[in-house]
Protein backbone atom coordinates (compact mmCIF):
# COMPACT_ATOMS: atom_id res chain seq x y z
CA UNK A 1 0.00 0.00 0.00
CA UNK A 2 1.39 3.00 -0.90
CA UNK A 3 2.12 5.89 1.87
CA UNK A 4 -0.68 8.18 0.67
CA UNK A 5 -3.43 5.76 0.73
CA UNK A 6 -1.89 4.77 4.24
CA UNK A 7 -1.79 8.08 5.73
CA UNK A 8 -5.51 8.57 4.28
CA UNK A 9 -6.69 5.39 5.60
CA UNK A 10 -5.17 5.92 8.90
CA UNK A 11 -6.56 9.02 9.40
CA UNK A 12 -10.09 8.48 8.75
CA UNK A 13 -9.72 5.40 10.91
CA UNK A 14 -8.42 8.05 13.71
CA UNK A 15 -4.73 7.13 13.83
CA UNK A 16 -3.66 10.65 13.78
CA UNK A 17 -1.31 10.32 16.88
CA UNK A 18 -0.20 6.81 16.17
CA UNK A 19 0.42 8.05 12.44
CA UNK A 20 2.64 10.43 14.05
CA UNK A 21 4.08 8.90 16.69
CA UNK A 22 4.48 5.14 15.36
CA UNK A 23 4.81 5.61 11.74
CA UNK A 24 6.22 2.49 10.52
CA UNK A 25 3.61 0.62 13.23
CA UNK A 26 0.60 2.40 10.79
CA UNK A 27 2.18 1.13 7.69
CA UNK A 28 3.08 -2.36 8.65
CA UNK A 29 -0.54 -2.76 10.16
CA UNK A 30 -1.58 -1.64 6.35
CA UNK A 31 0.36 -3.77 4.91
CA UNK A 32 -0.50 -6.63 6.73
CA UNK A 33 -4.01 -6.37 6.23
CA UNK A 34 -3.64 -5.60 2.52
CA UNK A 35 -2.15 -8.94 2.31
CA UNK A 36 -4.36 -11.57 4.36
CA UNK A 37 -7.48 -9.02 2.09
CA UNK A 38 -6.02 -10.32 -1.25
CA UNK A 39 -5.64 -13.71 0.13
CA UNK A 40 -9.32 -14.32 1.30
CA UNK A 41 -10.03 -12.30 -2.08
CA UNK A 42 -8.33 -15.03 -4.09
CA UNK A 43 -8.78 -17.77 -2.33
CA UNK A 44 -11.08 -20.30 -4.08
CA UNK A 45 -13.99 -19.42 -6.38
CA UNK A 46 -16.16 -16.40 -6.07
CA UNK A 47 -18.83 -17.90 -3.21
CA UNK A 48 -22.51 -18.37 -4.81
CA UNK A 49 -25.11 -15.54 -3.69
CA UNK A 50 -26.77 -17.49 -1.11
CA UNK A 51 -23.43 -18.76 1.02
CA UNK A 52 -24.41 -16.50 4.45
CA UNK A 53 -21.51 -15.68 6.77
CA UNK A 54 -20.87 -17.52 9.26
CA UNK A 55 -22.08 -17.18 12.28
CA UNK A 56 -25.88 -16.84 11.24
CA UNK A 57 -28.44 -14.75 12.31
CA UNK A 58 -30.11 -16.45 15.16
CA UNK A 59 -33.14 -14.87 16.86
CA UNK A 60 -32.81 -15.03 20.62
CA UNK A 61 -36.00 -13.92 22.93
CA UNK A 62 -34.54 -11.79 25.48
CA UNK B 1 4.18 -37.50 49.81
CA UNK B 2 6.88 -36.61 47.38
CA UNK B 3 6.47 -34.19 44.29
CA UNK B 4 3.40 -32.66 45.15
CA UNK B 5 4.05 -30.26 41.95
CA UNK B 6 3.61 -33.15 39.92
CA UNK B 7 0.53 -34.37 41.20
CA UNK B 8 -2.35 -34.64 38.69
CA UNK B 9 -5.40 -32.97 39.71
CA UNK B 10 -7.13 -35.80 39.71
CA UNK B 11 -4.72 -37.69 42.31
CA UNK B 12 -4.53 -34.61 44.53
CA UNK B 13 -8.32 -34.26 44.58
CA UNK B 14 -8.61 -38.28 45.23
CA UNK B 15 -6.11 -38.19 48.13
CA UNK B 16 -7.79 -34.58 49.43
CA UNK B 17 -10.90 -36.36 49.62
CA UNK B 18 -9.64 -39.39 51.43
CA UNK B 19 -7.78 -36.93 53.69
CA UNK B 20 -4.79 -38.58 52.82
CA UNK B 21 -3.85 -34.88 51.47
CA UNK B 22 -4.32 -31.50 53.35
CA UNK B 23 -5.31 -28.59 50.66
CA UNK B 24 -3.16 -26.39 52.94
CA UNK B 25 0.10 -28.88 52.36
CA UNK B 26 -0.44 -28.78 48.75
CA UNK B 27 -0.93 -25.19 48.26
CA UNK B 28 2.21 -24.41 50.63
CA UNK B 29 4.35 -27.38 48.16
CA UNK B 30 3.12 -24.93 45.29
CA UNK B 31 3.96 -21.52 46.73
CA UNK B 32 7.34 -22.52 47.49
CA UNK B 33 7.76 -23.53 43.93
CA UNK B 34 6.85 -20.20 42.48
CA UNK B 35 8.82 -18.38 44.91
CA UNK B 36 12.31 -19.88 43.94
CA UNK B 37 11.39 -20.65 40.20
CA UNK B 38 9.01 -18.51 38.63
CA UNK B 39 11.28 -15.03 39.12
CA UNK B 40 13.06 -17.03 36.10
CA UNK B 41 10.16 -17.85 33.81
CA UNK B 42 7.59 -15.15 34.68
CA UNK B 43 4.26 -17.32 34.64
CA UNK B 44 2.73 -15.23 37.49
CA UNK B 45 1.72 -11.64 36.79
CA UNK B 46 0.53 -11.84 40.59
CA UNK B 47 0.18 -14.74 43.03
CA UNK B 48 -2.57 -14.53 45.64
CA UNK B 49 -0.85 -16.74 48.22
CA UNK B 50 -2.80 -15.31 51.38
CA UNK B 51 -6.38 -15.67 49.35
CA UNK B 52 -5.50 -18.93 48.25
CA UNK B 53 -3.79 -20.07 51.89
CA UNK B 54 -7.41 -18.98 53.25
CA UNK B 55 -9.24 -21.07 50.73
CA UNK B 56 -7.17 -24.25 51.11
CA UNK B 57 -7.57 -23.35 54.85
CA UNK B 58 -11.37 -23.78 53.79
CA UNK B 59 -11.50 -26.75 51.95
CA UNK B 60 -9.41 -28.34 54.44
CA UNK B 61 -12.10 -27.85 57.16
CA UNK B 62 -14.68 -28.75 54.44
CA UNK B 63 -12.92 -32.29 53.68
CA UNK B 64 -12.42 -32.80 57.82
CA UNK B 65 -16.60 -32.92 57.39
CA UNK B 66 -16.90 -34.92 54.70
CA UNK B 67 -18.31 -31.98 52.26
CA UNK B 68 -16.78 -31.70 49.19
CA UNK B 69 -17.61 -28.90 47.01
CA UNK B 70 -16.96 -31.03 43.55
CA UNK B 71 -14.38 -32.87 41.43
CA UNK B 72 -11.89 -30.38 42.02
CA UNK B 73 -11.81 -29.78 45.77
CA UNK B 74 -8.69 -27.92 46.75
CA UNK B 75 -7.37 -28.19 43.40
CA UNK B 76 -4.81 -25.17 43.16
CA UNK B 77 -5.37 -23.47 39.46
CA UNK B 78 -3.92 -20.28 37.66
CA UNK B 79 -5.93 -17.98 35.58
CA UNK B 80 -4.66 -16.31 32.75
CA UNK B 81 -4.86 -12.48 33.11
CA UNK B 82 -7.43 -11.77 30.91
CA UNK B 83 -10.10 -13.80 32.71
CA UNK B 84 -12.01 -12.10 35.57
CA UNK B 85 -11.22 -12.99 39.24
CA UNK B 86 -13.68 -11.38 41.50
CA UNK B 87 -11.70 -9.02 43.26
CA UNK B 88 -8.17 -8.70 41.25
CA UNK B 89 -7.79 -6.48 38.56
CA UNK B 90 -8.10 -7.88 34.78
CA UNK B 91 -4.82 -6.19 32.96
CA UNK B 92 -4.54 -8.59 30.43
CA UNK B 93 -0.88 -7.68 30.42
CA UNK B 94 -1.07 -4.32 29.26
CA UNK B 95 -0.12 -0.54 30.73
CA UNK B 96 -3.61 0.36 28.99
CA UNK B 97 -5.61 -1.91 32.16
CA UNK B 98 -1.86 -1.53 34.39
CA UNK B 99 -4.74 0.16 36.93
CA UNK B 100 -7.83 -1.32 36.07
CA UNK B 101 -10.07 -1.40 38.89
CA UNK B 102 -10.55 -5.34 40.57
CA UNK B 103 -13.58 -7.23 38.69
CA UNK B 104 -16.55 -7.48 40.29
CA UNK B 105 -17.20 -11.14 39.73
CA UNK B 106 -15.89 -14.09 38.70
CA UNK B 107 -15.67 -15.07 34.78
CA UNK B 108 -18.26 -18.00 34.44
CA UNK B 109 -15.52 -20.48 33.75
CA UNK B 110 -13.76 -19.17 37.32
CA UNK B 111 -17.16 -19.54 39.11
CA UNK B 112 -17.16 -23.33 37.77
CA UNK B 113 -13.64 -24.28 38.76
CA UNK B 114 -14.81 -22.51 42.63
CA UNK B 115 -18.11 -24.56 42.43
CA UNK B 116 -16.25 -27.30 41.94
CA UNK B 117 -13.74 -26.74 44.78
CA UNK B 118 -10.68 -25.19 43.04
CA UNK B 119 -8.19 -22.59 44.41
CA UNK B 120 -7.35 -19.76 42.61
CA UNK B 121 -3.17 -19.22 43.00
CA UNK B 122 -2.85 -16.03 41.21
CA UNK B 123 -3.20 -14.26 37.40
CA UNK B 124 -0.71 -15.40 34.92
CA UNK B 125 1.44 -13.62 31.94
CA UNK B 126 -0.22 -13.41 28.75
CA UNK B 127 0.49 -11.77 25.55
CA UNK B 128 -0.94 -8.56 25.35
CA UNK B 129 -4.27 -8.16 25.06
CA UNK B 130 -3.73 -12.40 23.51
CA UNK B 131 -2.34 -11.15 20.64
CA UNK B 132 0.73 -9.04 20.79
CA UNK B 133 3.70 -11.43 22.37
CA UNK B 134 6.04 -12.12 23.30
CA UNK B 135 6.88 -8.71 24.31
CA UNK B 136 9.63 -6.93 26.24
CA UNK B 137 8.12 -3.36 26.18
CA UNK B 138 5.38 -3.93 28.90
CA UNK B 139 4.83 -3.31 32.36
CA UNK B 140 5.65 -7.39 32.85
CA UNK B 141 8.14 -9.42 31.69
CA UNK B 142 7.18 -12.24 29.39
CA UNK B 143 7.21 -15.60 30.17
CA UNK B 144 9.75 -18.03 29.62
CA UNK B 145 10.02 -21.75 28.36
CA UNK B 146 10.97 -24.07 31.13
CA UNK B 147 12.03 -26.57 28.69
CA UNK B 148 14.94 -23.42 27.82
CA UNK B 149 14.54 -20.28 29.09
CA UNK B 150 16.02 -18.46 26.37
CA UNK B 151 13.09 -20.03 24.36
CA UNK B 152 9.10 -18.58 23.43
CA UNK B 153 7.04 -20.54 25.31
CA UNK B 154 4.13 -19.81 23.15
CA UNK B 155 1.17 -17.97 23.44
CA UNK B 156 -0.86 -16.35 23.92
CA UNK B 157 -1.64 -18.24 27.04
CA UNK B 158 2.40 -18.11 27.80
CA UNK B 159 2.16 -18.20 31.55
CA UNK B 160 -0.43 -21.25 32.17
CA UNK B 161 1.63 -23.16 29.80
CA UNK B 162 4.94 -22.27 31.44
CA UNK B 163 3.70 -22.57 35.00
CA UNK B 164 2.15 -26.22 34.44
CA UNK B 165 5.36 -27.03 32.79
CA UNK B 166 7.31 -26.30 35.75
CA UNK B 167 4.93 -27.49 38.58
CA UNK B 168 3.41 -24.40 39.59
CA UNK B 169 -0.07 -25.95 39.31
CA UNK B 170 -1.84 -29.04 38.28
CA UNK B 171 -4.86 -26.87 35.88
CA UNK B 172 -4.92 -23.75 34.07
CA UNK B 173 -7.21 -21.86 32.16
CA UNK B 174 -5.97 -20.40 28.38
CA UNK B 175 -8.20 -18.95 26.15
CA UNK B 176 -7.45 -19.12 22.47
CA UNK B 177 -8.63 -17.32 19.21
CA UNK B 178 -6.17 -18.19 17.00
CA UNK B 179 -4.30 -21.11 18.90
CA UNK B 180 -3.40 -19.33 22.23
CA UNK B 181 -4.12 -22.66 24.34
CA UNK B 182 -2.83 -25.10 21.56
CA UNK B 183 0.17 -23.19 20.91
CA UNK B 184 1.65 -22.83 24.73
CA UNK B 185 0.27 -26.45 25.15
CA UNK B 186 2.60 -27.21 22.13
CA UNK B 187 6.01 -25.27 23.13
CA UNK B 188 5.74 -26.21 26.89
CA UNK B 189 4.64 -30.21 26.37
CA UNK B 190 1.49 -30.39 28.47
CA UNK B 191 -2.30 -30.79 26.79
CA UNK B 192 -4.06 -28.01 25.74
CA UNK B 193 -7.60 -28.28 24.48
CA UNK B 194 -9.94 -25.56 22.19
CA UNK B 195 -13.27 -27.36 22.82
CA UNK B 196 -16.32 -26.60 20.55
CA UNK B 197 -17.52 -22.65 20.13
CA UNK B 198 -20.04 -22.47 22.38
CA UNK B 199 -19.55 -25.20 24.58
CA UNK B 200 -17.47 -23.33 27.74
CA UNK B 201 -19.12 -19.79 28.60
CA UNK B 202 -16.69 -16.83 27.67
CA UNK B 203 -18.56 -14.34 29.77
CA UNK B 204 -16.15 -12.40 31.93
CA UNK B 205 -13.06 -13.01 29.53
CA UNK B 206 -11.82 -9.86 27.83
CA UNK B 207 -12.32 -9.79 24.08
CA UNK B 208 -9.93 -10.33 21.32
CA UNK B 209 -12.30 -11.44 18.51
CA UNK B 210 -16.13 -12.65 19.39
CA UNK B 211 -16.60 -15.28 16.80
CA UNK B 212 -13.28 -17.17 17.29
CA UNK B 213 -13.01 -16.50 21.44
CA UNK B 214 -12.98 -20.17 22.81
CA UNK B 215 -11.67 -20.60 26.77
CA UNK B 216 -9.95 -24.09 27.23
CA UNK B 217 -8.62 -26.07 30.03
CA UNK B 218 -4.81 -26.50 30.29
CA UNK B 219 -2.99 -29.71 32.25
CA UNK B 220 -0.43 -31.86 31.93
CA UNK B 221 -2.25 -34.93 31.51
CA UNK B 222 -5.01 -35.98 29.35
CA UNK B 223 -7.01 -37.03 31.80
CA UNK B 224 -7.22 -33.74 33.88
CA UNK B 225 -7.92 -31.95 30.76
CA UNK B 226 -11.22 -34.41 31.09
CA UNK B 227 -11.77 -33.72 34.46
CA UNK B 228 -11.65 -29.82 33.94
CA UNK B 229 -13.59 -29.77 30.76
CA UNK B 230 -16.50 -32.02 32.55
CA UNK B 231 -16.58 -28.96 35.02
CA UNK B 232 -16.35 -26.19 32.86
CA UNK B 233 -18.63 -27.02 29.74
CA UNK B 234 -22.22 -25.87 29.98
CA UNK B 235 -24.45 -23.41 28.41
CA UNK B 236 -24.53 -19.92 30.04
CA UNK B 237 -27.54 -17.98 29.19
CA UNK B 238 -25.68 -14.83 29.60
CA UNK B 239 -22.62 -15.34 27.22
CA UNK B 240 -24.85 -14.87 23.29
CA UNK B 241 -22.49 -17.40 22.07
CA UNK B 242 -22.76 -20.34 24.55
CA UNK B 243 -25.24 -23.43 23.49
CA UNK B 244 -26.67 -26.32 25.13
CA UNK B 245 -24.21 -29.24 24.00
CA UNK B 246 -25.71 -32.19 23.05
CA UNK B 247 -23.08 -34.54 24.26
CA UNK B 248 -21.43 -32.64 26.90
CA UNK B 249 -21.22 -34.48 30.45
CA UNK B 250 -18.62 -37.01 31.82
CA UNK B 251 -15.22 -37.02 29.19
CA UNK B 252 -13.43 -39.47 31.35
CA UNK B 253 -15.66 -42.33 30.54
CA UNK B 254 -13.83 -43.26 26.90
CA UNK B 255 -10.35 -42.46 27.90
CA UNK B 256 -9.30 -45.52 28.44
CA UNK B 257 -11.32 -47.34 25.45
CA UNK B 258 -8.48 -47.82 23.58
CA UNK B 259 -8.45 -47.05 19.47
CA UNK B 260 -10.19 -50.21 17.84
CA UNK B 261 -12.79 -49.37 14.96
CA UNK B 262 -11.56 -45.36 15.28
CA UNK B 263 -10.93 -43.94 11.75
CA UNK B 264 -8.70 -41.25 12.28
CA UNK B 265 -7.68 -38.59 9.17
CA UNK B 266 -3.80 -37.66 8.51
CA UNK B 267 -3.75 -33.71 7.45
CA UNK B 268 -0.80 -34.18 6.22
CA UNK B 269 -0.56 -31.45 3.45
CA UNK B 270 -0.56 -28.85 6.18
CA UNK B 271 3.15 -30.11 7.16
CA UNK B 272 4.27 -31.33 3.80
CA UNK B 273 3.60 -28.83 1.32
CA UNK B 274 1.56 -25.93 2.54
CA UNK B 275 3.64 -25.19 5.48
CA UNK B 276 6.68 -27.28 5.23
CA UNK B 277 7.80 -28.33 9.05
CA UNK B 278 10.98 -28.75 10.72
CA UNK B 279 12.02 -32.70 9.96
CA UNK B 280 12.07 -32.87 13.49
CA UNK B 281 8.45 -31.95 13.78
CA UNK B 282 7.37 -33.68 10.98
CA UNK B 283 9.08 -37.47 11.95
CA UNK B 284 6.97 -36.89 15.01
CA UNK B 285 3.75 -36.98 13.29
CA UNK B 286 4.56 -39.92 11.31
CA UNK B 287 5.62 -41.94 14.65
CA UNK B 288 2.03 -40.51 16.08
CA UNK B 289 0.15 -42.18 12.71
CA UNK B 290 2.23 -44.82 13.34
CA UNK B 291 1.79 -45.93 17.03
CA UNK B 292 -2.06 -44.95 16.72
CA UNK B 293 -2.37 -47.30 13.45
CA UNK B 294 -0.42 -50.37 15.92
CA UNK B 295 -2.73 -49.27 18.47
CA UNK B 296 -5.87 -50.57 16.22
CA UNK B 297 -6.81 -47.52 14.56
CA UNK B 298 -7.51 -46.84 11.05
CA UNK B 299 -5.06 -44.13 9.55
CA UNK B 300 -6.00 -42.37 6.04
CA UNK B 301 -4.77 -39.29 4.58
CA UNK B 302 -7.70 -36.50 4.41
CA UNK B 303 -7.34 -33.18 2.24
CA UNK B 304 -8.35 -29.54 3.38
CA UNK B 305 -8.31 -26.10 2.22
CA UNK B 306 -4.94 -25.19 2.15
CA UNK B 307 -3.53 -23.75 5.45
CA UNK B 308 -3.05 -20.22 4.01
CA UNK B 309 -6.69 -19.93 3.62
CA UNK B 310 -7.76 -20.39 6.49
CA UNK B 311 -5.07 -18.20 8.23
CA UNK B 312 -6.34 -15.34 5.92
CA UNK B 313 -9.90 -15.87 6.97
CA UNK B 314 -8.98 -16.10 10.87
CA UNK B 315 -6.87 -12.71 10.50
CA UNK B 316 -9.53 -10.64 8.89
CA UNK B 317 -12.09 -12.30 11.11
CA UNK B 318 -9.94 -11.19 14.14
CA UNK B 319 -8.34 -8.49 13.16
CA UNK B 320 -11.58 -6.97 12.22
CA UNK B 321 -13.31 -7.78 15.52
CA UNK B 322 -10.15 -6.93 18.01
CA UNK B 323 -10.41 -3.61 16.14
CA UNK B 324 -13.82 -2.69 17.17
CA UNK B 325 -12.92 -3.47 20.82
CA UNK B 326 -9.44 -1.50 20.72
CA UNK B 327 -10.42 1.57 18.36
CA UNK B 328 -10.71 4.16 20.78
CA UNK B 329 -7.81 3.15 22.94
CA UNK B 330 -5.25 3.00 19.60
CA UNK B 331 -6.81 6.58 18.38
CA UNK B 332 -6.15 7.88 22.25
CA UNK B 333 -3.38 6.12 23.96
CA UNK B 334 -0.95 4.35 20.83
CA UNK B 335 2.00 4.70 23.23
CA UNK B 336 0.26 2.28 25.86
CA UNK B 337 0.20 -0.45 23.46
CA UNK B 338 3.24 -2.58 23.13
CA UNK B 339 4.46 -2.44 19.86
CA UNK B 340 3.66 -5.80 18.60
CA UNK B 341 -0.12 -5.51 19.79
CA UNK B 342 -0.31 -2.00 18.74
CA UNK B 343 0.65 -3.56 14.83
CA UNK B 344 -1.58 -6.58 15.14
CA UNK B 345 -4.71 -4.63 16.35
CA UNK B 346 -4.35 -1.65 14.21
CA UNK B 347 -4.58 -3.87 11.14
CA UNK B 348 -8.07 -4.31 11.58
CA UNK B 349 -8.57 -0.54 10.58
CA UNK B 350 -7.39 -0.93 7.22
CA UNK B 351 -9.59 -4.03 6.30
CA UNK B 352 -13.07 -2.98 4.41
CA UNK B 353 -16.29 -4.06 5.29
CA UNK B 354 -16.92 -6.28 1.96
CA UNK B 355 -13.01 -7.60 3.20
CA UNK B 356 -14.83 -9.10 6.60
CA UNK B 357 -17.98 -10.55 5.57
CA UNK B 358 -16.25 -12.47 2.43
CA UNK B 359 -13.98 -13.73 5.28
CA UNK B 360 -17.08 -14.87 7.31
CA UNK B 361 -18.47 -16.43 3.97
CA UNK B 362 -15.64 -18.41 3.30
CA UNK B 363 -15.79 -19.57 6.60
CA UNK B 364 -19.37 -20.79 5.73
CA UNK B 365 -17.21 -23.11 2.92
CA UNK B 366 -14.05 -24.39 5.32
CA UNK B 367 -16.84 -25.28 7.81
CA UNK B 368 -18.66 -27.43 5.36
CA UNK B 369 -15.13 -28.87 4.26
CA UNK B 370 -14.14 -29.87 7.56
CA UNK B 371 -17.48 -31.33 8.21
CA UNK B 372 -17.15 -33.51 5.20
CA UNK B 373 -14.35 -34.42 6.34
CA UNK B 374 -15.14 -35.20 9.75
CA UNK B 375 -18.04 -37.48 8.01
CA UNK B 376 -16.12 -40.07 6.63
CA UNK B 377 -13.39 -39.96 9.55
CA UNK B 378 -13.70 -39.63 13.42
CA UNK B 379 -10.96 -37.53 14.20
CA UNK B 380 -8.44 -35.50 12.48
CA UNK B 381 -4.90 -35.66 13.10
CA UNK B 382 -2.07 -32.90 12.14
CA UNK B 383 0.31 -30.70 12.78
CA UNK B 384 0.01 -27.95 15.42
CA UNK B 385 3.65 -25.99 15.53
CA UNK B 386 5.36 -26.18 12.28
CA UNK B 387 9.18 -25.35 14.06
CA UNK B 388 10.63 -26.11 17.67
CA UNK B 389 10.02 -23.01 20.10
CA UNK B 390 12.45 -20.32 18.48
CA UNK B 391 14.58 -18.24 20.61
CA UNK B 392 12.66 -16.04 22.62
CA UNK B 393 14.26 -12.65 22.34
CA UNK B 394 15.22 -13.04 18.41
CA UNK B 395 12.10 -11.07 16.69
CA UNK B 396 12.69 -12.17 13.53
CA UNK B 397 12.45 -15.50 14.78
CA UNK B 398 9.41 -14.61 16.48
CA UNK B 399 7.14 -12.96 13.83
CA UNK B 400 8.62 -15.71 11.04
CA UNK B 401 7.02 -18.76 13.47
CA UNK B 402 4.14 -16.93 14.54
CA UNK B 403 2.30 -18.07 11.14
CA UNK B 404 3.49 -21.26 11.03
CA UNK B 405 1.18 -23.26 12.58
CA UNK B 406 -1.91 -25.35 11.86
CA UNK B 407 -4.36 -24.31 14.59
CA UNK B 408 -6.31 -21.25 13.18
CA UNK B 409 -8.07 -23.42 10.84
CA UNK B 410 -10.17 -24.76 13.95
CA UNK B 411 -10.65 -20.84 15.34
CA UNK B 412 -12.23 -20.65 12.29
CA UNK B 413 -14.39 -23.57 12.12
CA UNK B 414 -15.02 -24.22 15.82
CA UNK B 415 -13.98 -27.76 16.16
CA UNK B 416 -12.67 -29.20 19.06
CA UNK B 417 -8.55 -29.36 18.82
CA UNK B 418 -6.21 -30.28 21.41
CA UNK B 419 -2.80 -30.15 21.16
CA UNK B 420 -0.06 -32.21 23.25
CA UNK B 421 3.57 -33.18 22.82
CA UNK B 422 5.05 -36.01 20.58
CA UNK B 423 8.57 -35.74 22.23
CA UNK B 424 11.41 -33.42 22.54
CA UNK B 425 13.79 -32.46 19.76
CA UNK B 426 17.39 -33.31 20.13
CA UNK B 427 17.63 -29.59 22.06
CA UNK B 428 15.65 -30.82 24.41
CA UNK B 429 12.62 -28.86 23.09
CA UNK B 430 8.75 -29.75 23.18
CA UNK B 431 7.27 -30.85 20.22
CA UNK B 432 3.63 -31.52 19.21
CA UNK B 433 0.74 -33.04 17.59
CA UNK B 434 -3.15 -31.95 17.57
CA UNK B 435 -6.43 -33.46 17.78
CA UNK B 436 -9.00 -32.38 16.09
CA UNK B 437 -12.88 -33.73 16.16
CA UNK B 438 -16.42 -33.66 15.46
CA UNK B 439 -18.41 -30.86 17.09
CA UNK B 440 -18.88 -31.42 20.65
CA UNK B 441 -17.06 -34.34 20.06
CA UNK B 442 -14.58 -33.78 23.17
CA UNK B 443 -14.38 -37.20 24.14
CA UNK B 444 -13.13 -38.93 20.89
CA UNK B 445 -10.46 -36.09 20.81
CA UNK B 446 -9.51 -36.99 23.93
CA UNK B 447 -9.78 -40.81 23.51
CA UNK B 448 -7.40 -40.50 21.15
CA UNK B 449 -5.33 -38.48 22.75
CA UNK B 450 -4.81 -40.24 25.98
CA UNK B 451 -4.10 -43.26 23.78
CA UNK B 452 -0.91 -41.69 22.14
CA UNK B 453 0.10 -40.34 25.97
CA UNK B 454 -0.28 -43.83 27.13
CA UNK B 455 1.80 -45.09 23.59
CA UNK B 456 4.60 -42.74 24.88
CA UNK B 457 4.14 -41.74 27.74
CA UNK B 458 4.36 -38.04 27.08
CA UNK B 459 3.06 -37.22 30.40
CA UNK B 460 5.87 -37.96 31.76
CA UNK B 461 8.10 -35.15 29.78
CA UNK B 462 9.02 -32.36 32.71
CA UNK B 463 11.42 -29.70 32.39
CA UNK B 464 14.85 -30.21 33.91
CA UNK B 465 14.88 -27.08 36.36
Amino acid sequence: MDERTVEVLAKRAGLEKALAQFPDDVTAAANSAEKVSDRVRQSGSTPPPSLEPWPPMVVVRT
Amino acid sequence: MSELHWMTAGAAAAAIAKRELSPVELVRALLNRIARFDPRFNAFIRVEADAALQEARAAEAEAAEGRLRGPLHGVPVGIKDIIDVAGLPTTCHSKVLEDAPPASADAECVARLRAAGAIVLGKLSTHEFAIGGPSLDLPWPPARNPFNRDHHPGGSSSGSGVGLAAGFFPIALGTDTGGSVRNPASACAIVGLKPTYGLVSRRGVFPLAFTLDHVGPMTRTVADNALMLGVLAGRDPIDPGSVAAPRSGDYMKALEQGLRGLRIGFVRHFHETDMPADPEVAAGLEKVARTLASEGAEVVDVKLPPLEDFAAVNRVILQSEAWSIHAEWLQERPGDYGRLARRRLMSGAFIGAGDYVLASRRRSQMIADVEAALRKVDVLLCASAMDPPCRIEDPAAVERTYMRQARTPFNVTGHPALAMATGLSRDGLPLAVQFVGRYFDEATVLRAARAWERAAGTDGLHPPL
